[in-house]
């Protein structure tokens, strides 16, 4: 027998109560598990799509902040940027959402230079590669064959034009394993945007020095105004829909840990009340007016962790399902970590305490005669 | 404030020193217009059995409540030893270090077992967890309820509850137990038997004990019975229990 066993005793005789206040806590929590390991999955799975390309740095519209920024005219700025210092190869790339199938949500559509070094980190599992820049196949992702029920010799119809798989790739990032893959030449033709790009990837030589790099960035700035070099991450994290979800995550941290700790404060509140004459025993007894405050806030935190748990599994199964639903399917890629459940657990304990922590220091409070005479 | 300490004559040997002194305490409710104490004096010795008579309504339990520091003096002084109440800082330290209450009803956590409401008390105390079960387990056998231990108090008779309490108003080691009808609530083979024991131990280890009754049996066995009469003490009574007047207060 110790605190720790009768803070949880004093929890279990009102199982009913204990466990609504668990499962309101636990709501909270697991929205907020679900919507930021979205969030930053969303800013992760794109990030990773580039790095695994070798990308170095990448050339966009400076005003761009959708996920494909808006497309241009590649070839002089492809021309300067080949010019720089240690750039070892420029290529385009063309990206476009669109619908191939009538029973599928829409995809995304991937045009890439044909031998460029773009598709070298794939992994291809069945067919083969485009064998021309002129040709019109495609090549798709594991998970594009998956949804759109698709294999190797099967024809797509993309804007009207019929297209024949060659091949199926896989790639560690879900966006590219949900993607349709062709030639840069095939992509610009079909969305009718001849000589456009997206973005332009480039890739730097073996001894670049990040000095090297800031160098590129400077003379991309003052050579090509409208334009600018970074690197993915600092692509990503511009991004207007990255933006939007991490704000609306920390919104939800707000709201949860609030009426979190509203929760335990209304739970712990009655539950004092209820017990004021036990706690006139216990403070006859000897109990130091710090030990019944341990005893509540014990109970409160006991609540609230048990809150979290419970809300990072239910928040788990929300992402996953919100990642496994056909409309989501290779857009989104959910980042679990346990630092990051450590860190709702601790959110968890914040709210715990600071919604018991009126309660224990009024149980605390109380006089102990009249405590005994309640009842 | 009371300033002069011999205001009440007691017949008490030199050898024992008084562990409690109370004078001229009093305590007010409501403003003044509930007097419960109205200038109480009394010295209680040390490993003394003190019993408490009086009608109902005399101030009984409101004294009881102030030797335990659970209620605050409105005049007076008292002293515990050497050491005035009003120099003490924090009476809740006070308590587990000195006192040992009991109950009328008891008073048990119902949701743990008997050892468990026994170990209660050491929460927030020094030592292992396992020392306090060790100590818990041992006053409990001293009380007869070896068998009993694991039980729940629902699962109890009268007499064994208020066994478990005193159990758990000794864990602490206490200096003075002080009990409010501790028989009060239970049939006289019960009462006779936990008195028994409290009284068994209280000698055995030298205890205090002061003890509030309306039971004329339970007071004959006091070393002295102090009677109140609307808040003050009514007269010093002889003790061992020649003073059959006090059975009118018997419920
Ligand atoms: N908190 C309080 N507020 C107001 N009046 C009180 C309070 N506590 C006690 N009293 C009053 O003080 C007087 C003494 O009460 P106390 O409980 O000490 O009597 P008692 O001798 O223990 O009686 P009983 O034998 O019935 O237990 C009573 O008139 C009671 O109503
Ligand atoms: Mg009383």
């Amino acid at each position: 027998m110790n605190l720790f066993r009768f803070a949880l005793n004093n929890l279990q005789r009102r199982p009913a109560r204990t466990s609504l206040t668990v499962s309101a806590i636990a709501l909270g929590i697991a929205a907020v598990v679900a919507l930021t390991s979205i969030a930053w999955g969303f800013e992760a799975s794109w990030q990773k799509a580039n790095d695994a390309r070798g990308t170095d740095l990448i050339v966009t519209r400076a005003a761009s902040e959708n996920t494909m920024p808006s497309p241009f005219r590649a070839e002089k700025v492809q021309q300067v940027l080949a010019a720089l210092p240690h750039v070892k190869e420029v290529v385009g790339l063309l990206s476009e959402m669109l619908t191939v199938s009538d029973d599928a949500p829409p995809v995304f559509v991937f045009g890439w230079v044909y031998s460029s070094y773009l598709w070298e980190h794939l992994k291809l599992v069945e067919g083969r590669w485009p064998n021309a820049s002129a040709e019109p196949v495609v090549v798709i992702g594991a998970l594009a064959a998956e949804m759109l029920h698709k294999k190797t010799g099967d024809q797509v119809e993309i804007e009207g034009k019929s297209f024949q798989v060659v091949g199926i790739f896989e790639s560690n990032a879900v966006v590219e394993n949900g993607a349709l893959l062709m030639t840069l030449e095939q992509a610009q033709q079909v969305t009718d945007k001849p000589g456009k790009v997206n973005v332009l990837n480039i890739k730097v030589d073996a001894n670049t020095t990040e000095a090297d790099l800031r160098n590129i960035k400077e003379q991309v700035k003052m050579t090509l105004p409208g334009f600018v070099a970074i690197t993915s991450g600092e692509l990503v994290s511009q991004n207007a829909v990255v933006r939007i979800s991490k704000a609306m995550s920390n919104a939800t941290i707000l709201i949860a840990g609030l009426v979190g700790a509203l929760v335990v404060f209304n739970t712990m509140l009655m539950s004092i009340n209820e017990r004021t004459r036990e706690i006139g025993i216990l403070l006859a007894l000897g109990w130091q007016r710090g030990t019944i405050m341990k005893l509540v806030i014990s109970e409160s935190v006991i609540l609230s962790l048990l809150g979290g748990l419970v809300g990072i599994l239910v928040g788990v199964g929300i992402a996953w399902g919100l990642e496994h639903i056909e409309l989501m399917r290779g857009k989104i890629d959910a980042i679990f970590s346990i630092p990051f459940f450590l860190e709702v657990q601790a959110l968890s304990i914040v709210l715990g305490i600071c919604g018991g922590f009126y309660p224990a220091f009024k149980a605390s409070r109380l006089l102990p005669s009249s405590a005994l005479r309640q009842e | 404030m009371s300033t002069d300490p011999h205001i009440l004559p007691n017949n008490l040997s030199s050898a024992r020193l008084p562990i409690l002194r109370i004078e001229g305490l009093t305590l007010h409710f409501d403003g003044g217009q509930t007097k419960a104490l109205n200038g109480v004096d009394l010295d209680v010795c040390e490993g003394e059995f003190v019993a408490i008579v009086g009608a109902s309504g005399s101030g009984k339990s409101s004294l009881l409540n102030v030797i335990g520091t659970l209620d605050i003096p409105s005049s007076g002084e008292l002293f515990f030893g050497a050491q005035p109440y009003s120099k003490i800082k924090d009476t809740s330290l006070f308590r587990r270090e000195n006192i040992g209450f009991v109950f009328q009803s008891f008073n048990l956590i119902s949701t743990l077992s008997a050892l468990d409401n026994v170990i209660v008390p050491t929460i927030g105390c020094a030592g292992s967890d396992h020392e306090h079960k060790a100590r818990a387990e041992s006053l409990l056998i001293e009380l007869g309820l070896r068998e009993r231990m694991a039980h729940f108090p629902g699962k109890l008779s009268g007499g064994e509850r208020q066994r478990v309490a005193i159990a758990r108003a000794l864990i602490n080691r206490p200096r003075m137990v002080l009990a409010d009808e501790p028989t009060g609530s239970l049939d006289s083979d019960n009462a006779i038997q936990v008195l028994d024991l409290l009284t068994g131990i209280v000698k055995q280890q030298g205890l205090t004990l002061v003890m509030v009754t309306h039971d004329a049996s339970v007071s004959a066995r006091a070393d002295r019975v102090v009677r109140m009469r609307d808040g003050k003490i009514a007269l010093p009574v002889g003790a061992y229990g020649d003073t059959p007047e006090l059975i009118g207060g018997a419920p």
